[in-house]
């Protein structure tokens, strides 16, 4: 356990009467993709959202490179190296794919406070942004509005930002979602590279991917974690298949 | 302690004016989620109706009736003409645009109806004053008001709680697509909601008209206070809206009374009282800063 | 974004030019109109800092306008009468020169842009709107009852104040001080807006939830904003008050917060040179239907209807036929 980056310790959330984080442990080791499955409803972004302080948990502890972080608010986990993906794209619309990056680097590197040099003749900021977007292939988009982008390059400026935050560890809440054949396999290549930068915990319902992808995958049903294993071990897993891998299979 | 009495029932009878003001507001803000800074030119639409009609009819009843009437109507017209487009919009075009029609609306008064002010007279059953359990001599009046406060309260409560138009209207609060899908009308259910609010206001209107004057921009200061009672209670809540609606009333009364000789008395020199009033004048907005500090959304607001 | 660079000068332009011709011809009441434009043009161009780039929709910014007012008109009194403004913690003489009144204007209105601002931002939307109009009307209605600066009659002051090298009571040297603070103003906050802290503050304007996953606080970004953006309109304040050589109340009444908020949105949102063109136009169209109907005000409700209707991209949005930028 000596290796574990993020540990999730009893977590627990309710809204009302709903449990809909019940009593949730978990680790993300260096250097592996940890998939987070489960059927909708399951309660994987509030998880997730727990994780990056946009909800706080009502009991449990998440410790993050040996220190808690459940205190902290979002931005000052983001400077921890926590970096995230959203379940819907989110990026600045408005803003060239250059901006985008940019605002990551300058999050991530702090210095905010700069009234006077233009930011974009800020070698501080444009040169990690033009070194992240060659990495994710979209060194030829750099002047594009994020707004004009294809789904599938968004989702790649999406990650090409959370490289810039120079990460920890990456939440990837359904990076596949909405992308094609060729878009999904493009995207797991780079995603299974990107492991031995920083450890993924990958929220995702393209099972191929999650397949091709995970080191290791929990199971999310109602809340509760009903299995963490291998991939052979959640293939073969009886309550698994019963509740989830079987309706769909 | 008779001035005290005095002095809590004055602050109840405003408060209770206050809540006719910001209901219409809330509900305006809850249901459409918008922002209606007209909403005070509504107010003087009403207190001018009244004054008018009393006038011409004699009747200061029949004066009553028109503000509800007119103020509904006004309410209804400019909900269909200007207010739908904006509900899409976002807040600032919202602001610019109800900012437009107080333009439109002060200066078509002042032009119908002159810079002078109006008054109204009281009718004869409601003129004079009681005397109440203690020896306080009271108006009559203001206690109506503060009767008819209490009753429209009830009323709303009663509306929005056991009708079919409050389930509308808080199913509209809750979801707009769902409740279209029901086949509401969602269109019809706006205005319907928008002409409500608009007739309290118009009453608001009526009422303090009465006691002070109408005149063209007398609706202004009282959008404002309305907006600190929302505030306060928190968007959207009726019953924000009343306990707001109480706090602001009577803290500004009561500040305004006993502040100035309370300075007096702990700070020597000619000034303690112009320093109690100027302090006075801004108990509530200190108020609405605490408020804000323990709970930004308000003491019954919905977001957290 | 060269040809709202262009827009931009041709506007200040047309200013300028109005002014020299005015001189040459002697109409002092031009010179007067166009200063008052000016300075208009300037509390715009702070607001529109706040409201066009940061997403904050101020509407209480007559507040610092009046602050900057009476700042000016106070020391001013105090400069006449030869007195003391403040003796505790120190002694504060009055003052009437513009270069030691300019900075006190803003300081005070960035002290109370802080106040405000760290308790409004704590809300926002619907919210942020009333509470910022909620405490502008509290600072006028203590102006109001405060007798000792005049209270509701306003504070009047009798030499305009001076500056160094310049006859400030000749209307075209006035000008030319207002005007150029008006492009200071504009330089700086186009260098702002471009700068590291401005492509935070138009992100977290647009997504501030991204802008908190990469690690930014809007919080904070977004109070610093208002802060500078009160500020200048502080600096506003205090050259209306010397324009006029009179400060009241109505400086910080709501209809101010409102007028301003139009000089910004009718000449367009978050364009650098909109509140210059709002301002210039609201002041002809006060001028033109001022003279046409003494009602004039509802014409205008009427146009500002169409416009926020129709052209929600303000003037400069019209004339660039482009959708609003970054």
């Amino acid at each position: 356990m000596s290796d574990a980056v993020l540990t999730l310790s009893h977590l627990r959330k309710s809204f009302g009467s709903l449990l809909a984080t019940d009593d949730v442990s978990l680790d993300l080791r260096r250097g592996e993709v940890h998939a987070l499955i489960g059927p909708n409803g399951a309660g994987k972004s509030t998880l997730i959202k727990q994780i990056t302080g946009e909800l706080r948990q009502d009991a449990g502890t998440i410790v993050f490179e040996g220190e808690r972080i459940d205190h902290l608010d979002t931005a000052a986990r983001a400077r921890r190296g926590l970096a995230r993906s959203f379940q819907v794209s989110s990026v600045i619309p408005a803003f060239t794919v250059l901006q985008n990056i940019m605002l990551a680097v300058l999050g991530a590197g702090g210095g905010v406070y700069r009234f006077v040099r233009p930011a974009l003749r800020d070698p501080g900021l444009t040169d990690p942004a033009r070194f992240h977007a060659e990495q994710v292939g979209l060194a030829d988009r750099l002047t594009t509005r994020a707004a004009a982008l294809s789904h599938g390059e968004r989702r790649r400026l999406e990650l090409a930002m959370a490289l810039a935050l120079r990460p920890r560890a990456f939440l990837l809440d359904e990076p596949m979602a909405g992308l094609g054949l060729e878009g999904a396999r493009h995207l797991t290549t780079l995603l299974s590279d990107l492991r031995h930068q920083a450890p993924i915990l990958l929220v995702e319902h393209d099972m191929d991917a999650v397949f091709a992808l995970a080191d290791r995958i929990s199971v999310l049903v109602y809340g509760r974690i009903i299995a963490t294993g291998t991939v052979a071990e959640i293939r073969a897993n009886d309550a698994v298949r019963r509740s989830y891998l079987g309706e769909g299979a | 302690m008779v001035l005290f009495i005095e002095q809590a029932l004055n602050g109840l009878q405003y408060g209770m004016m206050l809540f006719l003001m910001a209901a219409g507001l809330t509900l305006v803000f809850g249901v459409m989620g918008l922002i209606n800074l007209a909403h005070g030119s509504l107010y003087t639409v009403g207190a001018f109706a009244c004054a008018w009609v009393a006038a011409a009819t004699g009747s200061f009843f029949l004066g009553l009736v028109a503000s509800l009437v007119a103020a509904a109507a006004a309410g209804a017209l400019v909900e269909v003409v200007v207010i739908r487009r904006l509900y899409h919009r976002d807040h600032l075009d919202q602001v610019l645009a109800t900012f437009a029609l107080i333009l439109v609306f002060s200066e078509g008064t002042r032009w119908l109806f002159g810079s002078f002010p109006l008054y109204l007279t009281l009718p004869p059953l409601l003129a004079g004053a009681v005397t109440l359990p203690g020896g306080v001599q009271y108006p009559l009046f203001r206690l109506a008001i503060i009767g008819i406060g209490a009753v429209v309260a009830l009323g709303l409560f009663f509306l929005i709680n056991r009708t079919r138009l409050g389930i509308r209207i808080r199913a509209g609060e809750a979801d707009r697509e769902m409740i279209a899908a029901l086949g509401v009308d969602i269109e019809r259910l706006y205005t319907i909601v928008f002409a409500l609010g608009a007739a309290l206001a118009g009453l608001a209107g009526a009422l303090v008209g009465t006691i002070q004057s109408v005149q063209v921009g007398m609706g202004e200061p009282v959008l404002i206070l309305a907006f600190v009672v929302i505030i306060i209670g928190g968007i959207g809540s009726i019953k924000g809206a009343l306990i707001g609606a109480l706090l602001v009333g009577m803290t500004d009364v009561l500040g305004k009374a006993l502040l100035p000789g309370l300075f007096a008395r702990v700070m020597a020199g000619s000034d303690a009282a112009t320093v109690g009033s100027a302090v006075a004048s801004m108990l509530i907005y200190i108020l609405m800063a605490l408020v804000l500090l323990v709970r930004p959304q308000g003491l019954y607001g919905q977001r957290g | 974004m060269a040809r709202e660079t262009l827009l931009t000068l041709a506007i200040m332009a047309a200013l300028l030019g109005t002014v020299i011709v005015a001189q040459m011809m002697g109409e002092g009441f031009v010179i007067t109109l166009a200063t008052k434009a000016t300075i208009f043009a300037l509390a715009g161009v702070g607001l529109n800092l706040a409201l066009g780039y940061g997403g904050l929709v101020s509407f209480g910014h007559a507040a610092f306008f009046g602050i900057g007012g009476y700042v000016t008109g106070i020391l001013a009194s105090h400069a006449g009468a030869g007195t003391a403004v403040a003796t505790l913690p120190f002694t504060l003489m009055g003052s009437n020169q513009m270069l030691g009144i300019w900075p006190m204007a803003m300081l005070a209105a960035g002290a109370a842009a802080l106040l405000i601002g760290a308790l409004s931002l704590r809300t926002s939307g619907v919210y942020f709107i009333m509470v910022t109009l909620a405490f502008a009307q509290m600072l006028s209605y203590f102006a109001i009852s405060w007798p000792r600066y005049g209270g509701e009659d306003g504070l009047s002051f009798y030499v305009r104040n001076s500056f160094p090298g310049l006859n400030t009571l000749v209307p075209v040297q006035y000008f030319a001080i207002c005007m150029a603070l008006l492009v200071l103003a504009l330089i700086a906050s186009s260098v702002i807006v471009r700068s590291r802290f401005g492509l935070a503050l138009q992100a977290a304007r647009q997504n501030d939830q991204r802008a908190a996953a990469v690690g930014i606080r809007p919080y904070a970004l977004r109070l610093v904003a208002f802060v500078i953006s009160a500020m200048i309109t502080g600096l506003a304040g205090s050259l209306y008050a010397d324009l006029n050589r009179f400060v009241s109340p109505a400086m910080m009444s709501w209809h101010m917060s409102g007028e301003i908020m139009v000089f910004v949105i009718l000449g367009g949102v978050g364009r650098l040179a909109g509140p210059v063109a709002g301002a210039v136009v609201f002041i002809l169209l006060e001028h033109l239907l001022g003279g046409v109907s003494e009602y004039w005000k509802a014409l205008l409700g009427l146009l500002l209807l169409a416009i926020v209707l129709f052209a929600p991209g303000g003037l400069i949005g019209l004339a660039l036929r482009r959708d609003r930028h970054v």
